[in-house]
């Protein structure tokens, strides 16, 4: 009975997802050539879709393996450094100081190319080992944590150890890698001219697209035997480990999926931010990430994402609008998540539609007994947090409230409201 | 079984308000256009979050006052400066982004901003890329020259080279020996780079120099102190410090209590200013020395006229710490920022880039601290140097000050002597001739 | 020469020990007509006597350095007050209804006041150093914009230098008395013997007796006889006198020696071998108090932790915001003290605080508990994430309040250090905080082991229902116990002011250290704290001589994560059936 239920629901699921992929990889970019969507903001958001890469990867291991790891932020600058790497080799002579050494090796007073930046002179390399690198960093610290049964919070404090280490290295100029101001001055990618707006353009186009390969990859993978694992991984890994499955080699792959989102994420973050330092990987900003899968709805896909692109569009918001009030916004957002909405915003606005159609009190999942099907309930959620900066908070309601009505609506007019909704805004 | 269509119904508002929400975002608040007419709009860069709010705070503060003084006295070509704001909240990225805001969405003529290296080289590109323009007020390492920013704070030579040559004379205390120590980032790496040679040249022995950096929040610095115990024990040691931020509380704390005084062997730090001496407990760092170009306890009448105001300023406007606030060096330059700024787009009758940039060569300007000048090519200015030695007052007892106003030079002739900084013969810097 | 030429002044200086300072302690002239000093201002004085010389400096700008070295010659021990004024740049020339027919005449500025938003400064005559007075009698003051300072250049200043450090050696600050005779050591001035020996003779303070004795050994060291070069080698050696190692060595140098005699080196090799092993004697010493000290400080943050950590399984990641309270608690004591009460009880501002911000961290930690963290307990990760939004609460809520600078006094018990031996202080305030946290640490396994609300605390967190069934009050324990570890670390924040900063995000910084004490101790027993926190610190100060502080740091928490590799839960793992611990 169940079955066919599901599969429709996962019909529409994907439908509606991609709609909105086909609206950020098509319809943005077009505006944007016609200067309708900023140059600006077109940016901002290719960024944020790369952080939304990086909580799609704390969503797997943390929302669904129950794993939560401190230091993603570590291998999403992993992945930045490589890359950024390469591009500061490129940019060659055209550097402040004219040498071919990066500048900050020029005041550093070294005279020769470390061994290990030759590597990345080639693109093919550099890009291999902005993958390859944080993956195996993942690999060689998840073997060691997981084989020896560190869990739960001991797991986290380590983590948060191994971000904290791997900050201070990032921060020592005798580490090669540019000390507390990173690597920054880039000029070209493949040839490419940065700072031209249509190589803007196609990075976000690809960073869309990714989002969007990343965001199906994910589903698939959790509607896979190996997801149901996963899930069981968090709900009771003991009786897993009991049952025979070896549950480390689970774990650990769980981790460097995460690992590589996270850096797949930091690659292309760099080329469109234009600098890349040790802050974006300090104690702070792992659980900044963290905050984005928690706000968004851990244990959904749909939720983490827009978790990432709402926090930051707050984030971007308040600093401009508001300045000083961000770090009381995100506090009472953390407390707010954590006591009333475990669930994220997702699930929140689930369990409020429940209410209001008077619908059977089905049970509601415990956070950490999230199920999928709440998913799309919980996508939109999210923007209430996204929303909550901007002014844009009564109308989106209006419509959620005017919309509350119709419960039966078929996916077909959802699409189409979604999609006139946007006219409307546009 | 209804479960999944409020889901559904869900998602799909979901949809609809995230894409209003970016479609919205992605539109600038329409500017209303006949205010446009009166006002000219300046941009405040500067991070009044996080780890940085400690010291950029008070130049957000002094920048603000010095618009109300200037608009006080009618604005600048018939038109009020109107600032804009916004909080960079010491996250380098964003630094980046805000200053494409400024440029691009409030179309701001001219920025203020940044306090640290790396975030100046954040938004640098911005900056360079819109050809628009950025006053920066720290003292910094040199070593850039940008056709797109104004640099107010001191150069190497207008700060390191002249506290080094105090030390080394008979009058300074005649000391031989030194100990660089500082925070692990650009500036004092390269500051320390340029003190070292210039040691060198002096025919200070390199086992003379020693040279040590710790981390950013650094708190424990029993070892350190130690190892100074034992570099000074021969006498005549002193050491320059390019220590940031909270960390100087406790070096100097264990320094003190360690049994080390300034008679023994001095401390001359490069980032230590009233603003940070307010948080400090005075007692430990009596006697030792600081190099800038401007202190609040200068005994001039323009000074004294600046200090009241900015004294008013803070109480007026309820700001933290009220009329117990104090001016300090990066203050003084933040504040010649704006006037230079106003002062050269008056002279270009223009608010153009281009124009009030050539308008602003040569300009003087009655700083606080006396007269300085903005350099005819090089966007650095002319500024005097001073050394003070730290009261318990926290304010500063100038002990030398140099005769006249110091040229600024952004590359220092002890690590780079073939190179310059030219905005008008030469594009920016070049490779000077005959080397 | 110019050494020699200010002798006679030197003399006249300890002869005569009148108060030095400007200002108030000037002897106030009682009696005297106040014509009387007007006149004397006024006649012409006779030249070559001070008094001529003065006019000459005020006069006669291109004489200046001359007219100095004169001053000093005179051997006038009424101009003390005049050098060191002069040094330190408060002589002006001042032109005012006091200043008589020249029009313009020298003054002393005493101490600035602040009146009407302007400086005003009060004015000395220099010869002698009194106050000037008014036409009606009253003490004469001068805006300080009105004054012109009298300038004096490098060389004017190098003169007087000497005389100041000479006249320091009678200073009633030892650590100036010390840094004089070390000055004074440092030029091997043979004709400065004597200041020393009288000096030196009334002198009572080991550690000047030291210095003046290295000072007198040092003179010697450059005397023309060998037998007394030997002999003063051998001295400084028997007083492990580390401040001469540079200049022993060189004298025993293997290229170019400075000392050619073969007995002179003999004896040099011997108290170089002897100061040395001292060196690393007393390097061992400062290395294991470092180590302690840190490892003090690393177990008082810690201890808080543990107890919330290992009893609630609660993840406070605000503990440092906590001790941050603490700390704001101890600046707020501090300021009511510096309003209230007299100057002379404001060194009690720091017993009173360790209590008052035990209360302060602790009565917040409860009202924490009772709204956010009993919603919570079972959910260790959702409290980490809660309580690390409520640090980003309280840090802003601080830098509103406060703004971002603020300052803590050491009072002055706790000031310097103890000088164990020549060149080794351990400071005060790091013995107080090691003292502070053996007192806590026994206070609080006493409350745990020997109280009844210890035994109900170990009771609910064992088996809370059953505690329950037994008439505990398990809400309010819960309450009392996160309220103990806040407030714990309340007083580690109160602590901390003595050695750090105060400021909004202090917290941040020990954060990420406290939580390694504690997964490394095991939250089993609170012994496992104390090892760590010590094992750690120590670990870490033996390190850092060798890598530099960052490595050391991160080597540290390497060999941590190693660690728990082995011991997944610590060295004092919680004992129990449950399967996530």
């Amino acid at each position: 009975m169940k079955t066919p239920r599901v599969f429709g629901l996962f019909a529409r699921r994907e439908r509606t997802a991609l709609v909105l992929a086909g609206l950020a990889i098509v319809v943005v970019p077009i505006l944007n050539a016609f200067g309708v969507v900023s140059d600006l903001n077109l940016n901002l958001m290719g960024r944020w879709f790369c952080f939304a890469l990086a909580a799609l990867g704390i969503d797997l291991i943390w929302g669904y393996t129950g794993i939560m790891s401190l230091c993603q932020a570590v291998f999403f600058c992993l992945g930045g450094y490589c890359i950024g790497m390469h591009m500061l080799l490129k940019t060659g002579t055209k550097s402040v100081y004219g040498s071919s050494l990066p500048d900050f090796m020029v005041w550093n007073q070294v005279k020769a190319l470390p061994w290990f930046w030759e590597p990345f002179r080639h693109f093919p390399v550099a890009l291999a080992l902005a993958l390859a690198v944080p993956v195996a960093f993942a690999f060689v610290f998840g073997f060691f944590a997981f084989r020896s049964r560190i869990k739960g919070v001991y797991f986290s404090i380590i983590t948060q150890a191994l971000a904290l280490a791997m900050w201070l290295i990032f921060l020592r100029n005798e580490t090669m890698l540019g000390g507390t101001n990173g690597l920054t001055d880039f000029k070209t990618l493949l040839g490419f001219q940065l700072s031209d707006p249509s190589s803007k353009r196609w990075l976000y186009v690809l960073t869309a697209v990714i989002l969007a390969l990343a965001y199906f990859g994910a589903r698939y993978m959790v509607g896979s035997k190996l997801g149901k694992v996963l899930v069981a991984i968090r709900d009771s890994e003991h009786r897993l480990r009991f049952t025979g499955f070896p549950v480390t080699r689970y774990k650990l792959f769980a981790f460097c999926v995460a690992a590589l989102l996270a850096a797949i994420g930091g690659i292309l973050y760099v080329p469109q931010t234009g600098i890349i330092t040790p802050g974006r990987m300090d104690v702070k900003s792992s659980l900044e990430m963290i905050v984005w899968a928690a706000v968004g709805g851990r244990g959904t896909l749909g939720g983490p994402i827009l978790g990432a692109i709402g926090v930051s569009l707050a984030y971007s918001f308040l600093t401009s609008h508001f300045p000083g009030s961000w770090s009381y916004f995100l506090g009472i957002l953390f407390i707010t998540v954590v006591l009333f909405f475990p669930e994220g915003a997702v699930g929140a606005l689930a369990k409020l539609k429940l209410r209001r159609g008077k619908a059977k009190p089905a049970p509601i999942p415990e956070a950490s007994h999230a199920s999928q099907s709440d998913d799309d309930a919980r996508l939109s959620g999210t923007v209430l947090a996204a929303g909550a900066g901007t002014a844009l908070t009564a109308s989106a309601e209006t419509t959620l409230t005017a919309n509350a009505a119709t419960t039966n609506a078929s996916a077909a007019s959802a699409t189409v409201e979604a999609t006139a909704v946007l006219k409307e805004s546009v | 079984m209804n479960q999944s269509h409020n889901i559904l119904h869900a998602a799909r508002k979901g949809l609809g308000a995230l894409a209003l929400g970016l479609a919205a975002y992605s539109y600038a608040p329409a500017e209303t256009p006949v205010k446009a007419q009166e006002i000219v709009k300046v941009g405040i860069l500067h991070s009044l979050s996080g780890t940085m709010a400690i010291s950029e705070v008070s130049l957000k503060d002094v920048v603000t006052m010095a618009v109300e003084e200037i608009n006080a006295k009618g604005g600048v070509n018939g038109k009020k400066i109107e600032t804009v704001v916004v909080d960079p909240a010491s996250d380098w990225d964003l630094f980046a982004e805000k200053a494409k805001q400024l440029v691009s969405v409030d179309k701001v003529a001219v920025t203020f901003g940044c306090w640290t290296s790396v975030s100046r080289k954040s938004v640098l590109p911005v900056y360079e890329g819109a050809d628009a323009l950025l006053f920066y007020p720290v003292q910094y390492e040199g070593e850039e020259c940008s056709k797109s920013v104004f640099y107010t704070g001191a150069t190497p030579n207008q700060q390191l080279i002249p506290a080094a040559e105090y030390l080394m004379s008979k009058e300074g205390g005649d000391y031989k020996k030194f100990y660089l120590l500082g925070t692990d980032y650009v500036f004092p790496r390269t500051a320390n780079k340029i003190l070292r040679a210039f040691l060198l040249a002096k025919g200070v022995p390199a086992a003379n120099i020693e040279e040590e950096y710790t981390p950013f929040h650094h708190q424990d610095y029993q070892t350190i102190v130690g190892k100074i115990k034992k570099f000074a024990a021969g006498g005549k040691a002193a050491v320059l410090s390019t220590i940031n931020g909270d960390s100087n509380v406790p070096f100097y704390k264990e320094f003190a209590n360690q049994g080390l005084t300034s008679a023994m062997c001095p401390i001359m730090a490069f980032s230590v200013a009233e603003d940070e001496l307010r948080a400090m407990d005075t007692q430990y760092l009596v006697g030792h020395l600081a190099a800038w170009n401007y202190y609040q306890s200068v005994k001039v009448p323009s000074n004294q006229t600046f200090v009241k105001a900015f004294k008013a300023f803070a109480k007026k406007n309820n700001l933290p710490g009220g009329d117990k606030r104090v001016t300090d060096d990066p203050m003084e330059a933040a504040y010649i920022s704006v006037n230079i700024w106003a002062q050269a787009a008056a002279k270009a009758k223009s608010f153009d880039v281009d124009k009030v940039r050539k308008a602003a060569y040569g300009l003087t300007f009655q700083a606080p601290g006396g007269m300085v000048k903005m350099d005819e090519k090089n966007h650095h200015l002319h500024k005097p140097v001073l050394i003070g030695e730290i009261k318990k007052d926290g304010q500063f007892k100038v002990v030398w000050k140099s005769k006249g106003l110091v040229a600024p030079e952004p590359w220092s002739i002890y690590t780079s002597p073939d190179k310059g900084c030219d905005h008008v013969e030469h594009e920016g810097t070049y490779t000077k001739a005959g080397k | 020469m110019l050494r020699l030429s200010i002798l006679p002044y030197l003399g006249a200086v300890l002869m005569s020990l009148a108060p030095l300072r400007a200002g108030a302690d000037a002897p106030a002239e009682a009696g005297r007509p106040a014509s009387t000093a007007r006149d004397s201002a006024q006649r012409r004085p006779a030249p070559g006597t001070p008094q001529a010389l003065l006019d000459t400096l005020l006069f006669n700008p291109d004489t200046r350095t001359e007219t100095v070295t004169a001053l000093l010659a005179s051997g006038e021990a009424g101009l003390q007050g005049l050098f060191q004024n002069l040094f330190k740049g408060n002589v002006y020339e001042y032109a005012g209804p006091e200043s008589g027919a020249a029009g313009r005449m020298l003054v002393i500025g005493g101490a600035e006041e602040e009146r009407d938003n302007e400086t005003w400064v009060p004015l000395l005559r220099v010869l002698p150093m009194e106050p000037l007075k008014t036409a009606t009698g009253g003490p004469a003051y001068a805006k300080l914009v009105d004054l012109v300072e009298l300038e004096t250049d490098r060389e004017v200043r190098a003169m007087i230098q000497p005389v100041l450090t000479a006249m320091d050696l009678k200073s009633p600050d030892r650590l100036k008395r010390k840094s004089a005779a070390l000055a004074l050591g440092e030029t091997g001035d043979a004709a400065l013997t004597p200041l020393l020996k009288t000096a030196r003779a009334s002198e009572t303070d080991a550690g000047v007796i030291q210095l003046m004795d290295e000072a007198l050994a040092r003179i010697d060291l450059k005397s023309a006889d060998p037998a007394a070069r030997a002999e003063a080698a051998a001295r400084l050696g028997a007083i492990h006198s580390v401040n001469v190692l540079p200049e022993l060595k060189a004298m025993v140098a293997t290229d170019n020696p400075a000392e050619a005699d073969p007995r002179v080196r003999k004896s040099v090799d011997k108290a170089i071998h002897n100061i040395e092993s001292f060196q690393s004697f007393t390097g061992a010493v400062q290395n294991v108090f470092t180590g302690l000290s840190l490892g003090s400080i690393l177990i008082l943050m810690a201890l808080g932790l543990a107890i919330i950590f290992g009893l609630m399984g609660v993840i406070n990641m605000a503990h440092g915001e906590f001790m941050m309270i603490g700390a704001y608690a101890t600046f707020l004591i501090q300021g009511a003290f510096q309003k209230y009460l007299p100057a002379s009880c404001f060194d009690w501002f720091l017993p009173l605080s360790l209590p008052l911000s035990f209360l302060a961290a602790g009565g917040v930690g409860m009202v924490v508990e009772m709204t956010i963290i009993k919603r919570l307990y079972g959910r260790p990760l959702e409290t980490l994430l809660a309580t690390w939004g409520l640090s980003l609460l309280l840090i802003q809520t601080a830098r509103s309040l406060f703004g971002d600078l603020t300052a803590v006094s050491t009072p002055s018990f706790l000031a310097r250090g103890w000088e164990i031996f020549p060149q080794v202080v351990l400071p005060f305030n790091r013995i107080f905080i090691l003292f502070l946290t053996a007192v806590i640490v026994a206070a609080v396994s006493w409350a745990f082991y020997r109280t009844s609300l210890g035994t109900k605390i170990r009771a609910v967190t064992q088996n809370r229902s059953m505690s329950s069934c037994l008439g505990i009050a398990t809400r309010r324990v819960d309450a009392l116990t996160f309220g103990l570890g806040t407030g714990i670390a309340g007083v580690a924040g109160c602590a901390l002011t003595q050695i750090g900063n105060v400021d909004p995000s202090m917290g941040q910084n020990y954060i990420v250290d406290s939580f390694m004490v504690v997964v490394t101790g095991g939250v089993g027993k609170l012994a496992g704290t104390v090892i760590s926190g010590m094992g750690i610190g120590t670990l870490n100060k033996f390190l850092e001589p060798f890598l530099q502080s960052v490595y050391a740091k991160v080597v540290l928490l390497g060999l941590v994560i190693l660690f728990l590799q082995n011991r997944p839960s610590g060295l004092f793992p919680a004992k129990g059936r449950n399967e996530d611990t």
